[in-house]
Parts: structure tokens; sequence; C-alpha cells
């Protein structure tokens, strides 16, 4: 017990160093091109601006929309913001790339480190630049918690609910990804990735009930934000939290046979 | 170290014919074929040894080497690299392997070289005491020092592929596969190149295995051959064996002092190879013959230089790809 204890404690080290490695030369790669790393910093701010800016607008012409006011609509989209910053922040990039990765031949090299080939496939490309909008991310979160007046148990909560959603987002676009091996091109793909993100921006209860269960069910994005935020709100609604755990647990087998199904088509491209 | 029974790898391709309507036919139908790109193949490497792969283009070396190191799974046939299965990727059989693929490049193309191999340290678990005894060590093997701080995207080809063996050395490993590691670069950085291989392997006696279009590079570097022809094995021997695969034959070649005429039927006799003005000769020659036939031409025609080389083995390449039944 002791000793795979001991192999468990070096894995996790090992793995902590290469990813601490990936950051380093992505931060590096990131300062060679400032104007760049700048821009990208501005437009995720713009991008920021003009979501919460939107739900201002419709506010000031309802009070409500479903159960949810301003504020409580307001923290739900921050919530999201900082998930999908986090998203961007981490390995977004990653799913971008994975189609040339494949058809360059690129993944020979992934595949040959001593190392998870999941792991350096999809975390290896950081986007160092957007850390500085993830603490503006949740800044917002913070202030709108405030007006929501979240309890005690729901700000000591709100990290581990901000990481699951963002573990399952990730997954899911894993998996996603995956798919690649079978396509080759991505474009097609990375679309349907970002149309699902577009779905998973907004509460459960804006979608009818068939539409609602296809997206907590099948593919559950909708238990990305909804199910932590309506926790946070009402600690009794604790199924969808729940049922949050459950799907991060199906999604990883789901990504593992993928995965290995993936690899064992790979072709290579020829030198 | 390496043991293929059987080994064979086939991959599906659609054949498309060209044209606006064939692309939209392909939509709904596509005609699949497929072909073997390595075919029920036999080897057993032992440690230590430095192998040739050769072939032709397309041949199928670099689908065995990527086999070899787990890139991709054989469709049938058993494979034992190192006591591994290498399609079961397992951790300790990637930390005893290295691949550098000639016309690809494992190193961040925006940064330098060196943040890199601080990378791969982090990979393969090197101690920082290890790790720069071991970057300075390679670094002056091949003189790769004044340009470790340089982004890789500025370095010449030649430099780039001093970083890229580097990083493949960095993690000490068993066995090394080289897939055109000289190719596209100038001569002198050839020679560079292979005279650190040739001087790495006597220090480490590390297992190689080699592909290179460059006869140069397998003459210099090479013990043993393995010939691949569409897939299949055509030759596994020591290097002299296969210099001598068209007989005892000699390649000599003639200068003249003025154009000669190609269709003699001397010259026909002997797979003359021609410069463009007809001024130059190669022969090959069977080695009873040399004297009576060198003595023959010196004395009918205007010869200003000659000589004898045994049969280079770019000319044994060349006539085995033309005429592949001489091995069979």
């Amino acid at each position: 017990m002791g000793r795979m204890w001991n192999h468990a404690k070096q894995r996790v080290v090992h793995y902590l160093r290469v990813y601490f490695g990936f950051f380093s030369t992505c931060f590096i790669a990131t300062m060679s091109f400032r104007i760049h790393f700048v821009l990208l910093i501005v437009m995720d701010l713009f991008f920021y601006i003009s979501t919460l800016g939107s739900i201002h607008i419709i506010y000031n012409h309802v009070s409500m929309i479903g159960p949810w006011n301003r504020e409580q609509l307001l923290f739900f989209v921050s919530v999201m913001l900082t998930i999908q910053q986090c998203h961007m922040t981490f390995v977004s990039e990653n799913f971008w790339i994975f189609s040339s990765t494949i058809r360059t031949g690129a993944l020979d090299f992934i595949l040959l480190k001593p190392i998870s080939a999941l792991f350096s496939a999809f975390f290896r490309h950081i986007r160092p630049g957007s850390f500085i909008n993830i603490l503006i991310a949740w800044g917002t979160v913070i202030y709108y918690g405030m007006e929501v007046h979240l309890d005690l148990l729901a700000w000591l909560l709100l990290p581990f609910c901000i990481l699951l959603g963002l573990v399952l987002a990730s997954s899911l676009d894993m998996v996603i990804a995956s798919s690649m091996f079978w396509m080759l091109e991505g474009t097609g793909i990375n679309f349907l990735r970002i149309e699902l993100q577009e779905l998973s921006r907004w509460p459960d209860f804006i979608y009818g009930s068939i539409t609602s269960r296809i997206l907590t069910i099948v593919v559950p994005i909708l238990l990305i934000g909804s199910a932590p935020v309506r926790f946070l709100f009402d600690h009794s609604d604790w199924l969808p939290l729940l049922g949050l755990g459950v799907a991060i647990i199906v999604v990883w087998v789901v990504l593992h046979f993928v995965w290995n199904a993936g690899l064992n088509l790979y072709e290579s491209a020829s030198s | 170290m390496i043991k293929a029974t059987g080994l064979t790898k086939r991959f599906k391709n659609y054949k498309k014919p060209p044209g606006f309507f064939a692309s939209l036919k392909s939509l709904f139908y596509r005609h699949y074929e497929t072909n073997d790109a390595v075919s029920s193949f036999d080897v057993q490497i032992e440690p230590g040894e430095i192998v040739g792969l050769l072939g032709p283009n397309g041949a199928g070396k670099t689908t065995l080497m990527k086999m070899f190191t787990g890139i991709i799974t054989p469709s049938e046939g058993q494979l034992e690299v190192l006591g591994y299965v290498p399609a079961k990727r397992d951790r300790l059989f990637r930390k005893q392997i290295a691949l550098v693929m000639g016309q690809k490049s494992q190193l961040w193309w925006d940064i330098p070289a060196m943040d890199s191999f601080q990378l791969l340290q982090r990979y393969y678990e090197i101690e920082n005491a290890a790790f720069q005894t071991r970057i300075s060590e390679l670094a002056h093997l091949l003189e790769a020092e004044d340009f470790l701080h340089v982004h890789v995207r500025k370095l010449s080809l030649g430099e780039r592929m001093k970083v890229e063996l580097m990083a493949c050395l960095l993690h000490e490993p068993k066995l090394i596969f080289l897939d055109e590691p000289t190719i596209g670069l100038d001569l002198i950085a050839q020679k560079n190149i292979r005279d650190f291989l040739r001087q790495y392997h006597q220090q480490t006696r590390t297992t190689i295995v080699l592909t290179s279009h460059y006869m140069a590079d397998v003459e210099a570097l090479c013990a043993r051959i393995i010939l691949i022809l569409d897939g299949k094995k055509g030759f596994d021997g020591p290097i002299g064996e296969f210099e001598t695969l068209l007989g005892h034959e000699k390649n000599v070649s003639f200068l003249f002092s003025q154009q000669q005429d190609p269709t003699d039927s001397l010259w026909q006799k002997y797979d003359a190879q021609w410069n463009i003005d007809y001024t130059e000769v190669d022969l090959r020659l069977p080695e009873e013959k040399l004297r009576e036939v060198c003595a023959n031409i010196l004395q009918h025609y205007p010869v200003t230089e000659f000589s004898t080389e045994k049969m280079p083995i770019e000319r044994v390449m060349k006539t085995v790809m033309s005429n592949p039944k001489l091995i069979k």
C-alpha cells in the first residue's frame, strides 16, 4: 500500500513538473510576440464587457428571466465566463491545433514521450496572457456573488464548483476532439465545440423540456454551469451537482475508449 | 533488442479521380484500396548494432521505424523491442528509446533549443547535475554551444539537426532511431553529423537504426544493411556482402581527351555510365577481366586519367532497385 502511494505521489509530481514545463515554454514563446500577447488580453476583455452588457440590456426590458433576477443571471454568466476563461487559458488552444497535430504527424513526438499522450496532447499549449483575465473573471464572480448574497458554504464551495464545471467542459471537448482521429479535418469539429459552448452559456431553464433533457443527460453541457450555480443558490438543489460528478466519470470512461481507439487508428504522416 | 516476426502494416487509402464532379461523387462514395506498406517482415537486431535500413521512397522504412517506436500499431505480426510490445506504449519503454526525423522537429519553433531541452529534462526526469553535464558534453561534441540560446526558427538546417540530435540523446536512450538525419544538409554538415554519430556509437555502444538516402551515411556508419523493397525485406547482411551482391566487380573510371562514341559495343558490355559530353565513363568490370579490358581501353582510346575502386554501394543500390530480381 505504502509503495503504491509513493508511486502515485511520484507520478503526480512528475506530471506537475512537466505541466510547469509546459507553462514555462508557452510563456517564453508568448513573450516572443508581445503585441499578440496584449491583443489577446484586450479582446477577451471586450468579450466580457459585451456579454455582461447584453444581460444588462435585456434586464432593462424585463425584470425576471425564468426564476432569476438580474443579479442572479449576471452571477451565472460570471461563473460561466470564469469557466470559459480557464478553459481558454489551460486547454482550448490544444483543441484548435489537434487536427493539424494528427495530420502533420506532430503527434509522433507526443507518443514518444514517457507520459500520457492524452495529457501531452490536450494540456501542452497554455495561453499565459489569459491568466490576467482569469483574475478579472474571478473579480466579476466575487462581485455578483456579493450581489446575490451567497452564504458562507456557497463561498467555500464556489472554487470547487467552478473546477467541476471546467473539468466537465474540458472532458467533453477532449471526447469531441478525439473524433479528429477519424475525421482528420478539425474545423467542423471545432465549430461543433463552439456551438455546444454557446448553448451551455445559458441556464438550463431557458430551454424546453426535451432540449433540456438531451443537453443534460445525452450531451451534458447544461450541467457545466447550471448545476453548480443552482446548488450555490439553493443547497437543497443538489441533484444536478451530483449529476455533474457522474457525468465527469462517464465522460472519462468514454474518453478512455475513444482515445485508445483513435490511437490504434493513427497512421502518422509520411516523412 | 528488436525482434519482429511477420510484421505487417496495412494502410487504407481512397483514390479520387481529379475534378469537381469526382469530388462531389466522393462525398457519397469512395473507392478504398488497402496496401501493405510493410509485409511479413522478419528481423532481429542485437544490442550495440548500428543497422542501416535502405530502400527507395515509399519502400516502408519509416513505417517500420514507426512500428518499432510504437507510434503506429502493426496490422499483423509480433514485435518486441527492448522486451516491450511497442504498441502498448509502456512508459519505461518510451524512456529508453529516441527518434530523430530529419524532416520533422520535436523542438519548439518559437523558443530557443535550451528551453525545449529543459522541458525534455522534466519529461525524462533527469537530475539537474546530470542534465547540465549531458548538455555540455553533447554541445561540445556537436560544437553547438553557440546556438543553444537562439530561437529554433532562426537556426540553419545543419544547426537545427544538431540540436535535434541533442534533444534525442539527453535521456541516454538505449535504442536510437534516425530517420534521414542528414537530409537536406550540405556536405560539410552531413560529415559533421556522421562523425558525431560514429563517435557517439563508439563511446556508448548504443543500438542505432538508421535510414538514409545518402549512401555515404550508410557506408560510414553501418556494419549491417537491411534493404527494403515494396515493404518486404530484400537483403539483410553485412555491408561488405551487399557490395558484392552484383558479383566481384570493380568500378573503373576513364577520362578522355576528346568526346567518345557511346554506342561502341565495348561500352555496352560493361554498364557504362557517361557524363553529359561523353568524355568520362564509369564501367562495371568483373575482377577477372579488369586487366584485359583496362589494357585494351588504354591502348585504343585517348585516356588522360583512370582510376579503379570497389563497387560503390550507391551503384549496387541503384542496380538492385532497377532490377529487384537480382536479390531474389
